[in-house]
C-alpha cells in the first residue's frame, strides 16, 4: 500500500501572510467559471460585439485615409451599432450591450461561485482554514468583480486604445482622459453593484434555477413594473425601479454623457443614492448569511 | 507545553448553556471527545478552533489563546468535520492544494505537498476526478488530506469513520493510529463511537450536559474496574465458589454452568483462586481479568454524574448505530 510505501512527510516552510488569502479565493473561483462551457459561449456573445467594434474602428480608420466617400456612405449605418466617433456616448452603449453578457453569465456562475458552498459546505471549508469571514467576503466579490471587468471594462478600454492609436496623433488619448476615468469607473460601479447584488441573492437563494429567476425578477420583471408604473403615474422615477438602469444612470454620470433634456441628470441624482443603498443591503444581508454558517456542526 | 487548556470555560448560545465552567488540562497525544449530542462537543471543537470565544473563561491551544489567535491557531490546526465541506467544481489534488494555500503555504509548496498527502493517504490515482465522483471512503480520505496538507500539529477530527463500510473504517483507524504513533501527530476525535476512540486514543474527554465528566488515560479509568476476574471451571464448583465467598470475593455468575465474574477485594492475590481450586480437587481452567469495555467506563461515569442515574444513548463500541439496548444491557435488562 502506499501508505506503507511513502509513509508521512513533514512540511517545514515559511506560511505566507494572512492578507494573501483572498487570492486563492479569486482564482480558484474564477478557475470554477472559467471550466464551464457556458462561460466561453457567452463570452463569445461578447466577444462577437467587442470584435465587430473592433473591427469598426479598423475599417472607418482605414477609410477616413484611404477613401472618405465610401466612408461617408456606410458611416452612417456604422455609427448606429459601433464606435467611429471615439465619444463616451459609444463607450457606454458599448459596455451596457457586454453588460447584458455580463448579467446572463452572472446568472449562471452565481450558483457555482457562491451558491455551491452553501450546499456542499464549501463556505464551512473556507472558514475552518486560517481565513476569517471578510477574506471569504472580499474573495468571493472579488471574483465576480474580475468576471464583470473582464467581460465590460477590458474590451471598452481596449477599444478606447485602439481609436485613440489609429488617430491621426495621439491627442485623442491626450485630450480624452475623462473618457478613460469613466469607463474604468462605470466599470467599478457596475462591478461593484452586480457582484454585491448577485452575491447576496446567491447565498440566500443559492440553488440554480430559483437564483436564474431571482436575477431574472430583478433584471427584467421590476424594470417591465418600473415602467408601466411610470405609463401609470407619468412620474420618471419609476424607472428607477430598474437597478440596471440605475447603474447605466451612474455610468452616464462618470463618462459625462448624462442627457439633460430627458431630465437625466435629476435621475443619476436619485441613482447614486439608491445603488449604494441597494449595495449596502446587499452587504448586510451576504455578511450577516455567511455568520450564520456553522463550520463545526 | 500542553496540547490545550481551558480554564473556567462557559459558553451560552442565548439562554442555554452549552458548556458550564469547563476547566481541563489535556498533554500532546491522541484524546477522544465523547458525549451525547447536546453535551457540548461541538461547542468545544468551535472554540478549540478558534472560530468562537466562550461567553466567559480562557485558554490555550498549542500556546495560541483561543479568545485572540483564532487565526494564527488554525494555521497549527487540521480540522477533519463529518459533514461534506467540499469546494464545488474542484478536482481532488486542487481542492487540497486551495486547503493548503487557504493555511498560508505558497502555491508552489501548497500543490506539490497536495501531491505528497494524497499518495500518502492511497489517493494517488484518484487525485485529477472531480470530488463529486468519489465515494464516500474516498471522500473521507479527501477531508482527511485537506486537513494534513499544512502539517498541523493537532488535528480535529469529528467523525472520521462516519457512513464508512467496515474495511473503509478499519483502514481510516490504522491511518490514524499511525498519524499518531508513528508520526507522533496529536489527534482530538469527536465521535460517538467509542470502539474508535478505543482504538486510536490514549485519553479520553467525557462531556455531559456542558461538563466534563471526566478526563484522562483511558487505562487509568479502566483501572477503577480492576479486580474483576472471569473464572472458567471443569467439574462442580460450588463448595469452590462457597469458599471464595467465604474469603469475601463476590461471585457473579451470569448463565453458562462452567464459568462466573469474582469481583475480588483489595490485596487479593490471584494466587488463592488456584490454592482454594486446589483444595477442593478442582481444575481452573480459565482465569482472565475482566477489561472494561469504554463504553462501560463512559457509562458507568456519566450515571454517576446524572443524578437520576440516567443512561445515555450512545453508539456500540462496535461501530454500530446509537443503541439504546447497550444502555439497557448494561443497566441488566
Amino acid at each position: 500500500m502506499a501508505i506503507e510505501l511513502l509513509g508521512y512527510r513533514s512540511w517545514r516552510g515559511k506560511l505566507r501572510a494572512h492578507g494573501w488569502a483572498c487570492w486563492p479565493i479569486v482564482r480558484t473561483g474564477l478557475w470554477i467559471v472559467l471550466r464551464r462551457k457556458i462561460f466561453w459561449v457567452l463570452l463569445a456573445l461578447g466577444l462577437i460585439n467587442f470584435l465587430l467594434n473592433f473591427a469598426g474602428i479598423y475599417i472607418i480608420s482605414f477609410l477616413t485615409t484611404q477613401n472618405p466617400n465610401i466612408k461617408k456612405m456606410i458611416g452612417g449605418f456604422l455609427e448606429e451599432l459601433l464606435i467611429t466617433s471615439g465619444k463616451s456616448e459609444e463607450y457606454l452603449d458599448f459596455m451596457f450591450r457586454q453588460g447584458t453578457v455580463t448579467m446572463l453569465l452572472l446568472a449562471f456562475a452565481g450558483s457555482q461561485l457562491i451558491g455551491g458552498d452553501y450546499q456542499q459546505g464549501g463556505l464551512a471549508f473556507y472558514l475552518s482554514r486560517r481565513i476569517d469571514r471578510r477574506h471569504y467576503v472580499i474573495g468571493k466579490l472579488l471574483t465576480i468583480v474580475s468576471l464583470v471587468l473582464l467581460i465590460t471594462t477590458l474590451p471598452a478600454l481596449a477599444l478606447f486604445f485602439e481609436y485613440g492609436l489609429l488617430s491621426d496623433s495621439l491627442d485623442y488619448l491626450r485630450d480624452n482622459m475623462r473618457i478613460l476615468v469613466g469607463i474604468v469607473s462605470y466599470g467599478l460601479i457596475m462591478g461593484v453593484g452586480l457582484s454585491l447584488l448577485l452575491a447576496a441573492i446567491a447565498a440566500w437563494v443559492p440553488r440554480a434555477v430559483p437564483l436564474v429567476m431571482t436575477w431574472a425578477c430583478v433584471f427584467i420583471l421590476l424594470p417591465v413594473v418600473g415602467e408601466n408604473l411610470r405609463h401609470i403615474h407619468g412620474n420618471r422615477m419609476w424607472r428607477l425601479l430598474s437597478f440596471w438602469r440605475d447603474l447605466r444612470l451612474l455610468g452616464k454620470w462618470c463618462l459625462d454623457a448624462l442627457v439633460l433634456e430627458r431630465d437625466e441628470d435629476r435621475l443619476a441624482y436619485w441613482a447614486a443614492w439608491i445603488v449604494p443603498a441597494i449595495c449596502t443591503l446587499c452587504l448586510i444581508a451576504f455578511i450577516r448569511r455567511v455568520r450564520a454558517v456553522e463550520v463545526v456542526r | 507545553m500542553s496540547l490545550f487548556e481551558l480554564e473556567q470555560v462557559t459558553h451560552f448560545y442565548g439562554r442555554l448553556c452549552a458548556l458550564n465552567d469547563v476547566s481541563l488540562r489535556v498533554d500532546p497525544g491522541a484524546v477522544g471527545l465523547v458525549g451525547q449530542n447536546g453535551a457540548g462537543k461541538s461547542t468545544m471543537l468551535k472554540i478549540l478552533l478558534g472560530l468562537m470565544r466562550p461567553t466567559a473563561g480562557r485558554g490555550q491551544v498549542l500556546g495560541h489563546d483561543i479568545r485572540k489567535s483564532g487565526v494564527q491557531l488554525r494555521a497549527r490546526v487540521g480540522y477533519m468535520p463529518e459533514v461534506e465541506m467540499l469546494v464545488p467544481g474542484l478536482r481532488g489534488v486542487e481542492f487540497v492544494a486551495l486547503a493548503g494555500e487557504l493555511s498560508g503555504m505558497p502555491r508552489r509548496h501548497a500543490l506539490r505537498r497536495a501531491h505528497e498527502v494524497l499518495t500518502y493517504l492511497g489517493l494517488e490515482e484518484a487525485r485529477y476526478r472531480h470530488h463529486e465522483e468519489y465515494s464516500v471512503g474516498m471522500k473521507q480520505r479527501l477531508k482527511l488530506a485537506a486537513a494534513l496538507v499544512h502539517d498541523p500539529d493537532l488535528l480535529l477530527l469529528d467523525e472520521p469513520t462516519a457512513g464508512l463500510d467496515p474495511e473503509g473504517r478499519e483502514a481510516m483507524l490504522e491511518l490514524l493510529n499511525t498519524l499518531a504513533v508513528r508520526h507522533g501527530k496529536s489527534l482530538i476525535l469527536s465521535t460517538h463511537l467509542l470502539g474508535d476512540i478505543d482504538r486510536v486514543c490514549e485519553s479520553v474527554i467525557i462531556v455531559h450536559r456542558g461538563t466534563v465528566v471526566t478526563v484522562g488515560r483511558i487505562e487509568d479509568l479502566r483501572a477503577q474496574y480492576r479486580g474483576r476476574f472471569r473464572l472458567q471451571w471443569q467439574g462442580q464448583a460450588l463448595e469452590f465458589l462457597q469458599d471464595l465467598r467465604s474469603e469475601g470475593v463476590q461471585v457473579v455468575v451470569d448463565g453458562r454452568p462452567d464459568e462466573a465474574i469474582a469481583i475480588v477485594p483489595e490485596g487479593w492475590s490471584t494466587r488463592t483462586f488456584f490454592a482454594l481450586a486446589d483444595n477442593r480437587n478442582m481444575v481452573l481452567c480459565g482465569l482472565q481479568p475482566e477489561m472494561e469495555e469504554l463504553e462501560h467506563v463512559y457509562h458507568r461515569l456519566v450515571a454517576a454524574q446524572s443524578p437520576d442515574g440516567a443512561r445515555p444513548v450512545i453508539a456500540s463500541a462496535d461501530g454500530g448505530a446509537p443503541d439504546e439496548f447497550a444502555a439497557r444491557r448494561l443497566d441488566g435488562d
